[in-house]
């Protein structure tokens, strides 16, 4: 089963997206190769959902960051490399000839640049590939390192006698006619699945060193994954990785507390927190670092949030339908067995007030009985959290504190145990004297 | 002393909306002059808050629109006359001095765009004269007319020599060059005021004529204006122009019910029910016809809606704050002026029980001023509960949400009372999420 997650929540964590500002994606899309990039997209749209898995991959990135390796990669020269590589050539040796001389002509008398190109990827090509073997070689060679295999692999081929001279040949500007044709046939035909081979290693380097120095410069730390048998969640300094000054709180999951019931007023940072445990959660299925001093889990089926729906109240009962129907969705999953975190923000908000407090209670009640999942519910409705207390002690109470300075609000971030019992609505309304002024008259 | 609004109120009610957006200032925006425009403008911005001019202006309004008149002027003249009026620049004053021969010459051959356009100006001008000499003439009213003073007015000034000498003038003889410069010189410059002042009588004119149109187009209904201080108002029918098939709905207040106590669902058009209201109210201080069937109201001081405020829940707390601040600047008006308050969802983004306590509180304080309106709309029905015993002059009405199987319908028909409709839970349940979890649960832990 692979690790599931929708639109919606994709949107709700702002995961997603080479062009949106700030998404999780652009923090990590620091990668120099296009490749590189391709890789990262597809480690973005597919997490892990094996434990094995998860922590090698992030065993590869823990053992690049610890080394704090460093690879200069020419992004010019690789580009030339690549497009030498992607123009296509023949298997014939001969016909690889002629073709070259056709670019010769075309070139002295048509002012072609095919022929051009052919001598620039090559000398691209050997300025990267030199590159590439000081740097492998430069790693220690240890058999229990998790990058020993791909490092094997890589140095085999480094030691192919044609491609050694062909690397080790003094630099000119300018190779000979002969020289062109016979190198197009060695690199494109002779040791072709070997370059690509190169080629791919070094996309995945690109990545692995990319992804370890974001970790490195914004202090992030690996999450340790665990086979599914226990749900468990616990993380230590968990905060929200877009957020440079992002205050860190801990949460813990487990069979016994599975569900956080979140109370806190509206600016008091109740839906980033949620958002960091859902971004923490789904970057560490993917064997990515994590903006935690730490964090173990047991790998999950997938996340579904409900955050941003409920902002546009504008919308309203055919809004509210459309969250109901998300929350049968929801439901749906769960009692299909899957082991899934779920995030709620502020649910039913669009309704009346009775029936958003009945829902909401109803609702969290019957999730939380799914021992299994990891559930946070956050609302403004503080009876509910009274009348949970009564489900039994797997639900745990949190809150966000609001502390008055004066008049203005001011909010620490720090998660508090408990359920808020802030009321600075009625301090500000007696602060301002508003019914003094309206009974003066 | 005038009636007082804000920008909330007039980005509320869209007024004049956002560019290019409908407004309502859109619907009345059909002069046919610049200066019919500007003064239309002006009325939006500034409605009145005395019973008399306001029934006056309904009245000269409501006279045009039983005559079903029509402008008696060309609007393409108004395109000649008002660039030409506006060009104060002396240098450009014809000269009475022979020309000289090159002057004339180049004149023969193609005469240049800017004395051309001042002929024009100058004949087009001298002709609406005589035009509107005809349609004052043509004006037969009784006494007390509304429209008597406006008449009076122009009739007077057209006896000024300025007016005399061109209304004399055989309307066939040809212009000379002289006659022409001695004309600029006289409605550019040393007349001009008295020239501005007779057109000025033509835009209110047009403005006057474009309301009526629209009164008659749309079927709007002209209100009456009763005193200040009795704190009535009668209205019928009332219903948004901007909303197809709107439905109608009648609502009277009074002294002893000027507090209106709003709930109903998100979608059951609790907003656009209090957007006419204000839109008819704000209208009919301006003296103009509104949408509705019929309508009566004592003149108020000023008008404060508070109904897209909240929108932004991004904003939290620090959005609490600032409805706060809204509040407490409308009980500082509330001291010594009588107004109309509407508040659409006050505190929605604060926690249930502020958000209760509150508005109870507001509410309260609100309906011991007895002299002014007040709307509030609310999620929280349970404030209107604890209302009821607490002060005798508030009017309970909801607007109702009926059940068709698991599709909410809305009649958008007020009724009395505090609604009790309970269609969340509803639909949570039609849609068996608990059944889901429960059955879901029974077959992992069997």
């Amino acid at each position: 089963m692979s690790f599931t997650t929708d639109k919606q929540t994709l949107a709700d964590l702002n995961l997603l997206g080479k062009y949106k500002s700030n998404s999780i994606y652009t923090i990590f899309n620091q990668v120099r190769t296009g490749g590189g990039e391709r890789l990262l997209q597809e480690m973005f749209q597919h997490p892990l959902a094996h434990p094995d898995q998860i922590n090698k991959r992030s065993d590869l990135f823990k053992y690049f960051q610890e080394r704090n390796l460093s690879f200069s990669l020419d992004t010019e020269s690789f580009r030339k490399m690549e497009s030498y590589f992607n123009s296509s050539s023949g298997s014939n040796r001969l016909l690889v000839t002629a073709a070259t001389a056709w670019k010769k002509f075309a070139s002295s008398f048509l002012r072609d640049e095919e022929y051009n190109f052919l001598n620039d990827g090559l000398l691209a090509t050997i300025e990267v590939l030199n590159s590439f073997r000081a740097f492998v070689n430069s790693i220690e060679d240890d058999i229990n390192s998790p990058y020993a295999a791909e490092r094997l692999a890589i140095s085999n081929i480094f030691q192919d006698k044609q491609l050694q001279v062909f690397l080790e040949q003094k630099v000119v500007k300018e190779f000979s006619f002969e020289k062109i044709a016979r190198y197009e046939h060695l690199l494109k035909h002779n040791l072709q699945q070997e370059m690509e081979f190169l080629i791919n290693s070094l996309y995945k380097l690109d990545v692995y060193l990319t992804v370890s120095s974001v970790a490195r410069q914004r202090n992030f730390s690996y999450a340790q994954a665990l086979p599914a048998t226990q749900p468990l969640l616990k993380a230590r300094g968990l905060h929200h990785p877009a957020l440079l000054k992002a205050v860190a709180n801990p949460i813990d999951f487990n069979k016994d507390h599975n569900l956080l019931f979140l109370t806190g007023a509206n600016m008091a940072g109740k839906s980033t927190f949620m958002k960091a445990c859902g971004i923490a959660v789904y970057l560490a299925h993917m064997g990515f670092p994590v903006a935690a001093e730490e964090l173990s889990f047991s790998v999950m089926d997938g996340i579904y949030s409900s955050i941003n729906v409920a902002d546009n109240l504008n919308m309203g009962l055919s809004h509210f339908y459309a969250e109901v129907l998300r929350v049968k969705h929801i439901a749906e999953e769960v009692a299909r067995g899957k082991r899934v975190l779920v995030l709620f923000d502020e649910l039913f908000k669009g309704t009346n007030v009775k029936d958003a407090y009945d829902g909401t209670l109803l609702v969290t009640a019957a999730f939380s009985k799914y021992r299994n999942c990891c559930f946070i519910v956050s609302t403004h409705i503080i009876e509910v959290g009274q009348a949970l207390q009564q489900e039994g002690n797997h639900i745990s109470f949190a809150y966000l504190p609001t502390v008055m300075n004066g008049v203005v609000p001011q909010y620490t971030y720090a998660l508090t145990e408990g359920i808020t019992g802030d009321r600075q609505g009625m301090m500000i309304i007696e602060n301002e004297g508003i019914l003094d002024i309206l009974s003066a008259s | 002393m005038s009636f007082i609004t804000d920008q909330q109120t007039l980005d509320d009610l869209n007024i004049f909306g956002k560019h290019g957006g409908d407004s309502v200032y859109q619907i009345f925006n059909q002069t046919r002059t610049r200066g019919g425009a500007l003064i239309l403008e002006d009325m939006f911005r500034y409605p009145l808050s005395d019973e008399q001019a306001i029934n006056k202006r309904s009245s000269i309004v409501q006279f045009f629109a039983s005559a079903n008149s029509t402008f008696p002027f060309e609007s393409s003249d108004f395109d000649a006359i008002e660039p030409y009026l506006n060009g104060k620049d002396e240098r450009t004053r014809l000269s009475v001095q022979e020309q000289s021969v090159a002057a004339r010459l180049s004149n023969l051959v193609a005469m240049d765009a800017d004395t051309q356009a001042i002929h024009n100006g100058i004949i087009t001008l001298t002709r609406l004269f005589i035009k509107i000499e005809a349609f004052v003439n043509a004006l037969e009213l009784h006494n007390n007319h509304p429209y008597q003073l406006d008449r009076d007015g122009m009739e007077l000034l057209l006896q000024e020599s300025v007016f005399v000498s061109v209304l004399n003038r055989p309307a066939k003889q040809k212009w000379q060059a002289a006659e022409l410069a001695e004309y600029d010189a006289l409605f550019r410059f040393k007349e001009r005021d008295k020239v501005l002042r007779l057109l000025q009588y033509i835009y209110y004119l047009d403005v006057y004529l474009t309301i009526a149109k629209v009164a008659l187009d749309c079927n709007f209904t002209f209100p009456k204006a009763l005193s200040k201080g009795k704190n009535r108002l009668n209205l019928g029918g009332v219903y948004h122009p901007q909303v197809k098939n709107a439905v109608p709905n009648s609502i009277e207040i009074g002294a002893q019910s000027n507090v209106i106590f709003l709930t109903g669902a998100n979608m059951a058009g609790k907003s656009t029910f209090m957007k006419s209201l204000s839109l008819a109210l704000y209208l009919a201080h301006m003296g103009f016809p509104v949408p509705a069937s019929n309508m009566e109201f004592s003149v108020l001081d000023g008008m404060y809606t508070t109904i897209n405020l909240p929108d932004d829940m991004g904003m939290g707390a620090s959005h609490f704050y600032a409805e706060v601040l809204r509040v407490k600047k409308i009980a500082m008006e509330l001291k010594n002026r009588n107004l109309f308050v509407l508040f659409d969802e006050l505190f929605r983004g604060t926690n249930v029980k502020d958000a209760n306590e509150a508005t109870i509180a507001f509410t309260a304080a609100f309906a011991a001023k007895k002299n002014s309106i007040f709307v509030i709309s609310t999620h929280i029905i349970e404030a209107g509960e604890v209302l009821r015993e607490r002060c005798s002059n508030i009017n309970f009405t909801y607007l109702p949400t009926l059940m068709k199987g698991n599709q909410p319908i809305y009649t958008y028909k007020l009724e009395q009372g505090i609604t009790s409709d309970r269609h969340g839970m509803v639909i949570i349940n039609n849609e068996g999420i608990l059944d889901i979890l429960a059955t879901g649960l029974k077959k992992i832990n069997p």
